[in-house]
């Protein structure tokens, strides 16, 4: 397939008065693993449903699997899986009746019970989906959402509510779709080291726009906040950000001239720097894109 | 909606049928509801001469629970299941899958007719059982039983529908639904002529297909001679006939824009909000 996978240009969203995305430029790639990572609040989970076809975009531009998707039919929504968060539905449906169902409705499902084999559910095949445990059941929404071997995969928050346990497993089960079979997916979440953890490329959306968007290391160092230089002046403890930390301690130096007292650098971390970025403390120092 | 969609569909209402079968809750509702309470009524009033045909009151009763039992299914199990599908989340699972909101309303449809077919059957069985009530015997009749079941299925599950499209949620849905149900089936004589009622309240009824579906059955299972016992003194089947029909075009109009219009509008967001509502009372 030639061009992007998804295509977003300045998308935007108005509710009433209210402006929930300002603008949002996203590109993800065939095969790609993107994750849209931003605070509550931030209009990731609409941006993502603008792109499910879900939600009618107030404008911009977007194409999903080359078709807008304010216009896909059925068979451009067979082509994506789609795994949202708070599903409690069919809960008198058996696992495996479930599954199969929703398999009914694609040209060439997965087979129902390999695929509960792979998401560990063979020994609930038979249970009703309402009796499922939190992560048994947010297992069946994966498998759900890719019994009809989709080309885009979508995951809203995909670990909410999981214990560290369950979190491991299913990044390790999303990582082997994509690896495996080549899936695209874009997924979202407030949590960075999900996001550093599954993504080949992280998009910070904040207040409505996407802040950065880069590979986790390339965005280690667009998104790095300024550096805090201290040292002892007359006894005196001081603080300075800069982003340049090595050409204030030159600079110390010289006013010191010899060593100076107390001296140290602080680089913060990237959870620290995006912790600064949401709150709206600190603007990225460099470009808006990262490699 | 392709031949794979409507076969999905239909599969589709026959296991939510078997589901609904197997509840314990609509079992206890269903079975020991109404007919207990139909039961109940004919062994305590069904030995009541109806004024003026010299016949007693059991046949009547059991051709208004006939009534009762498909009115209500359409009118209060149908949209109380939609208004649970919106708010679970179903109808979303079903927006996200190729063709899922045609075969959604297809299971719908059949899961319905299933529990109309079953709750009359179930309902004539009580009838022979407990009130006498015999077989249609001429073909005249059988004809009318067929259409008044058909008219009047059609009657309320449009509306039903619609309903089920627009009600807040299904905890809501049984407050609000079940009160006015109550009282139609008081005024539309399901339990006693309506003649007997105030002339306002006689007009009320006649707005509403229960009525019509009640009376459509008594000219089938009722001596001819007990028509006298009605508004008019006649089975009036024309008109029985005009009033479902009217429900049923209102319905199917009303009911396809309404139904894809709630399907539309589900989303994650809105599935949150209002599970997050639902938490909240909950917590009170």
């Amino acid at each position: 397939m030639s061009g992007p996978v998804i295509r977003a240009r300045d998308l935007r969203m108005r509710y009433g008065r209210a402006e929930v995305l300002r603008g949002v430029d996203l590109e993800v790639g065939a095969g790609e693993v993107v994750a849209l990572l931003g605070p509550n609040g931030a209009g990731k989970t609409t941006t993502i449903e603008i792109l499910e076809g879900f939600r009618r975009r107030s404008s911009g531009e977007v194409t999903v699997l080359g078709t807008d998707p304010g216009r896909g039919g059925d068979a451009w929504r067979a082509r994506l899986g789609i795994v949202l968060q708070n599903w409690q539905d069919h809960p008198r449906w058996g696992v495996r009746q479930l599954l199969t169902h929703i398999a009914g409705f694609y040209d060439r499902p997965r087979d129902a019970d390999e695929l509960l084999e792979v998401m560990g559910l063979t020994a609930q095949a038979g249970q009703a989906v309402g009796r499922l445990s939190g992560g048994q059941r947010r297992r069946l929404d994966v498998a759900l959402g890719i019994v009809g071997h989709p080309e885009l995969l979508f995951l809203d928050e995909p670990t909410s509510g999981f214990d560290p346990e369950a979190r491991r497993e299913f990044h390790a089960l999303v990582e082997r779709l994509a690896r495996d079979e080549g899936m695209t997916v874009l997924l979202t979440t407030h949590d960075l080291a999900e996001a550093e953890r599954l993504a080949d490329r992280i998009a910070i959306l904040v207040g409505g726009t996407v802040t950065v968007c880069g590979t986790p290391s390339g965005l280690a160092s667009v998104v790095r906040a300024a550096s805090e230089v201290c040292w002892l002046e007359d006894g005196v403890p001081r603080t300075e950000r800069t982003s340049d930390p090595s050409r204030l301690a030159f600079e110390l130096h010289r006013r010191f001239g010899g060593p100076v007292p107390g001296l140290e650098v602080r680089r913060p971390s990237l959870e620290q720097s995006y912790l600064d970025l949401v709150a709206g403390k600190d603007e990225p120092i460099t470009g808006r894109r990262a490699a | 909606m392709n031949p794979r969609t409507l076969r999905i569909g239909i599969r589709r209402g026959w296991a939510e049928y078997v589901h609904f079968l197997r509840s314990r809750r609509e079992l206890v509702s269903g079975l020991i509801g109404t007919v207990g309470v139909y039961v109940l009524l004919v062994r305590w009033q069904g030995d009541t001469i109806v004024e003026g045909t010299g016949e007693s009151q059991a046949v009547l009763m059991t051709a208004g629970f006939v009534a009762f039992a498909l009115f209500s299914a359409g009118l209060m199990n149908l949209p109380m299941g939609i208004s649970a599908d919106r708010e679970e989340g179903t109808l979303l699972r079903l927006r996200t899958v190729p063709g899922g909101t045609s075969a959604y309303l297809a299971g719908r449809a059949v899961s319905v007719l299933l529990q109309i077919a079953g709750y009359v059957l179930l309902m004539l069985a009580a009838g022979a059982a407990f009130a006498g009530l015999g077989l249609p015997s001429s073909p005249g009749d059988w004809l009318t039983l067929a259409w008044v079941l058909t008219l009047g299925t059609l009657s309320v599950v449009p509306i039903g529908a619609a309903i089920g499209a627009l009600l807040p949620g299904p905890r809501n849905a049984a407050s609000i639904l079940s009160l006015p149900l109550m009282a139609l089936m008081v005024v539309s004589g399901v339990m006693f002529p309506v003649a007997r009622l105030p002339e306002a309240v006689q007009s009320v009824a006649q707005v509403f297909p229960l009525y019509w579906q009640g009376l459509g059955l008594r000219s089938v299972f009722l001596p001819d001679s007990m028509a006298v016992a009605e508004i008019g003194g006649s089975w009036r089947p024309a008109e029985t006939a005009a009033v479902l029909g009217a429900w049923a075009a209102a319905g199917l109009l009303l009911a396809p824009y309404l139904l894809l219009r709630a399907a539309r509008r589900e989303s994650g967001t809105r599935l949150a909000e209002r599970q997050e509502r639902r938490a909240a009372q909950g917590a009170f």
